[in-house]
């Protein structure tokens, strides 16, 4: 077992978990942009509605 | 309460037994699922005997899960379920019936599927039999009393059918290796003595998601 | 949405996580000694360890989450029980492919069906499946119930399938041992490594939680918007 050898699977660990914790990141970065966007249409359509409120 | 439970219990087997339309399909599938193992193990002809555990209760769970779908399908369609929600009765009581029910058809499959089996596999038991009868029996209730609430909760989804293997399979692992090893220890070796861990592991399975499920189950069917 | 307190918190535990994250790299990378039989591969350790116990602690605080939910029958214990698996799964997913990475030098295969690593590819797949669960209830407080009742029953679940698996490998036993026994000197890197996957725990959990509350919140003022057409 050579420490090249050893190295390069190292690597590629730490790679995959950094990937895996970026992915889920912006993963959720993404659905709250989305979120937000959706939200301020919602309640700027409310604001234009208002003798409907609850 | 027991009175309770024996009506659904036999409301349960006497419809299914009318039709045996369940029943029929259990044991067919059963049996398909014993020759498709056959052919997909050719190529290990010389040591089958050594699989005939494993495929057995492959072919049990199966079998089983084809059962438990079309429990609650049933109601759903007839309603008949709202009907039973409006008896003044425990929600665990229902459960229980059918989940009793549903034990006695996947047992009466499992014996008829294992006749074939000692068909197919050449295989001859006499002494083992008792043993093989409580490990079927244990596994089996095992299987069901989580399988039954499984089975209500996957009737509750957009895919009915389909979602049931796949919440219940990973969930009865430990019925799978424990009534595998325990028919592997009856079947290939005598040492019945090692027949304690895995009947413990299954009874204990049975006892704490047999409390889990009658209990959780109140939840699932508030409609 | 968005609460001042909360904006404050979030970046707060976002400065101390970049701190810590270097921290830990350091700790894993220098701090830690080199292992004498597998050298440097035994670092993936230090990072694939806490993962898995982060892994089981989000679960743990989906099993709490799922019973208060069926107690209180409030939303936000939903809420909480979603953000938990999702993050778990996460973390297991972690443990799930830096396993056999280093398996595949230190054992020569890529899978081992040992006791650990299979029970964590079982709990991956059960939690796997609370997800596919809250796929397919269309119903907002029926995907609740049904994901609760589900997440009870995999946590039950997970222990007895640890047990069954660990005694049947005893049963069969192979080449594969696991070593568990931790060296003093390597302990510091250990615990830092395991501190600073806390706080990456509970930072993803609360932006997991808060992205369910607004989404929530969409969903209300989406029935405010249709009723009042």
């Amino acid at each position: 077992m050579g420490t090249v050898n050893t190295m390069n699977y190292l690597f590629a660990a730490y790679t995959a978990i950094w990937i895996i914790l970026a992915v889920y990141l912006f993963s959720i970065r993404a659905r709250e942009k989305k979120l937000r966007e959706e939200l301020d249409n919602l309640r700027q359509l409310i604001e234009r509605q208002p003798a409907n409120r609850r | 309460m027991p009175g309770k439970v024996w009506v659904v219990f036999r409301k349960d087997l006497l419809i299914e037994l009318r039709t045996k339309d369940s029943l029929n399909a259990m044991l067919f599938f059963g049996i398909v699922v014993l020759v498709v193992f056959n052919f997909a193990l050719e190529s290990v002809r010389d040591t089958i005997r050594e699989a005939v555990p494993g495929v057995l209760w492959i072919a049990f769970v199966f079998s089983g899960t084809l059962g438990l779908n079309r429990m609650f399908a049933a109601e759903k369609e007839n309603s008949c379920l709202q009907g039973l929600l409006m008896v003044p009765m425990d929600r665990g009581i229902i459960y229980l019936g059918k989940m009793l029910a549903a034990t006695v058809f996947m047992l009466i499959a499992e014996v008829v599927i294992f006749v074939f089996s000692l068909v197919f596999f050449n295989l001859t038991v006499w002494a083992e039999i008792p043993y093989l009868v409580l490990v079927f029996v244990i596994g089996t209730l095992g299987f069901t009393t989580v399988g039954t609430l499984l089975s209500a909760i996957a009737a509750n989804t957009r895919m009915r059918e389909v979602l049931l293997p796949l919440i219940l399979f990973p969930v009865v692992l430990p019925i799978l290796v424990n009534a595998v090893e325990a028919t592997r220890i009856i079947l290939n070796t005598a040492n019945y003595g090692a027949l304690k861990l895995p009947l413990t592991i299954l009874s204990t399975f049975t006892i704490i998601f047999g409390t889990l499920s009658y209990l959780l189950f109140d939840f699932v069917l508030e409609d | 949405m968005d609460q001042p307190k909360y904006k404050h918190l979030d970046a707060i535990l976002g400065g101390l996580l970049l701190v810590g994250m270097i921290l830990a790299l350091y700790m894993a990378f220098i701090g830690a000694p080199r292992e004498r039989t597998m050298g440097d591969l035994q670092r993936i350790f230090y990072f694939h360890v806490p993962s898995g116990m982060m892994g089981l602690a989000a679960f743990a605080v989906n099993f709490f989450a799922s019973l208060m939910y069926l107690i209180k029958k409030d939303r936000k214990w939903d809420s909480l029980a979603l953000s938990a698996t999702e993050v778990g799964l996460m973390f297991l997913t972690i443990v799930l492919v830096t396993g056999p990475i280093w398996a595949k030098p230190a054992w020569f295969v890529w899978w081992t069906w040992s006791p650990r690593l299979t029970s964590s590819l079982v709990l991956w797949i059960l939690y796997l499946a609370y997800m596919l669960v809250r796929n397919y209830v269309p119903d907002p407080d029926r995907r609740a119930v049904m994901s609760a009742v589900f997440g009870i029953v995999a946590f039950v679940d997970a222990p007895i399938v640890f047990f069954s698996i660990r005694w049947w490998r005893d049963n069969h036993p192979s080449a594969m041992i696991e070593t568990g026994d931790l060296d003093p000197l390597m302990r510091p890197a250990f615990y830092t490594c395991i501190a600073v996957f806390l706080i990456l725990l509970v930072y993803l959990m609360r932006r997991r939680y808060f992205l369910e509350s607004a989404r929530l919140e969409a969903e209300r003022l989406e029935r405010l918007v249709d009723l009042a057409r």
